[in-house]
């Protein structure tokens, strides 16, 4: 119990990082964005860095979801490594069904 | 940017997203349309998310495992959510919303001072956890009735992407009272869950252009600073306080619900 005890504080540290830098990534993108776009609306600059802003957020438990899998992949943890196969078919429905309307 | 800083802080606080005063704030006070409101909402719910769950890695108060588990269930209910919010009459999930939001209320009040907690020598199992709380002694929990864990998941997840919130104000106290998992770790788990949960419906609702860039990024930036207040002030509260605070602001919610379906 102790070592998968230890497996998954290492999991929660990589996956605060990987939320940080989501998080920081995409705030830095919208403010910029946000800014240039209050100085000129409709410019394509802040229209990219504002879709962009926006796509890193959706992107971050997207990615929070692989970085688990292959966590506990190294674990052998089998039934959680089938949890999250069915969390990231889910998520591969949604971005599909959105790709298919776009 | 001031509603999402005032949402994002009382959405950190209580481990639930923003979203039930950013929605009626955008819907009613700005007069824009549900469809843009919900999915602006959405947005922010995970930036809460992501936001709030990087601030409480390391404290264990995040059951990941379980997280995992119950995603499952959050994340089918939003894509469903996403799917089927044309063919669905509003009026009649208003008043569904304000029947539960009032049910789980009189529940929150009833167990205050019931406390999940454990003698440090227990197992936890699989889906429990353990952590140290605000005084410094070790919680230890187990997680009771899986089951009924999945099934709230799943409808907070369905409501989630029908209603443009979180869903934790459903999976916190349905965690909380009836399978046995502390207040804070519910929370903290909760908090990671909403993101996953509000991305299973959110691309559908891009796609369809319910989001204005511009309007999204306002309300997300202004979410994330208020999240970052609200972490603040919730290592400071009690457990108790928390659980009254999140009693009132379930009965606010479901009166909004309510006279808006009349």
């Amino acid at each position: 119990m102790k070592t998968t005890d230890s497996a998954l504080s290492r999991l929660e540290t990589h996956l605060g990082r990987l939320l940080v830098a989501g998080v920081a990534v995409s705030a830095a993108s919208l403010s910029i964005g946000l800014g240039l776009y209050l100085a000129s609306p409709g410019s394509n600059d802040s229209h990219l860095l504002l879709v962009g802003g926006l796509f890193v957020l959706m992107a971050t438990p997207m990615v929070r979801v692989i970085v688990s899998f292959a966590e506990y992949v190294r674990m052998k943890d089998w039934f959680f490594m089938a949890t999250t196969i069915v969390v990231l078919g889910v998520l591969a429905v949604s971005v599909l069904m959105a790709i298919r309307r776009l | 940017m001031a509603a999402g800083a005032v949402a994002g802080a009382l959405g950190a606080l209580l481990g639930i997203g923003g979203g039930v005063f950013l929605v009626p704030f955008l819907n009613i006070g700005l007069g824009l349309p549900y469809e843009i409101s919900i999915a602006t909402s959405l947005m922010t719910v995970i930036a809460t998310s992501s936001a709030v769950s990087a601030g409480t890695t390391g404290k264990n108060l995040i059951n990941l495992r379980l997280g995992m588990l119950l995603e499952v269930g959050s994340a089918a209910g939003g894509l469903i959510a996403a799917l089927t919010l044309e063919y669905l009459t509003k009026r009649q999930l208003y008043f569904i919303f304000a029947a539960v939001t009032v049910a789980i209320s009189a529940i929150m009040v009833s167990r205050l001072d019931r406390r999940n907690v454990m003698p440090p020598s227990v197992d936890p199992g699989v889906l429990g956890g353990r952590f140290i709380d605000e005084t410094g002694h070790e919680v230890v929990y187990r997680t009771k009735r899986l089951p009924v864990a999945l099934a709230a998941s799943f409808f907070a997840g369905n409501i989630s992407g029908i209603l443009g919130i979180g869903g934790g104000i459903l999976k916190v106290p349905a965690l909380n009272a009836w399978c046995g998992v502390p207040m804070r770790a519910a929370a903290a788990t909760s908090a990671l869950m909403i993101g996953v949960t509000a991305v299973s419906s959110v691309p559908v609702y891009y796609a369809r252009g319910f989001i204005n860039p511009p309007l999204a990024a306002a309300a997300v930036l202004g979410v994330l600073a208020g999240s970052r207040a609200g972490l603040h002030f919730a290592g400071r509260s009690r457990a108790r306080w928390l659980k009254l605070l999140m009693a009132s602001v379930l009965l606010a919610v479901s009166a909004i619900y309510f006279f808006r379906a009349l």
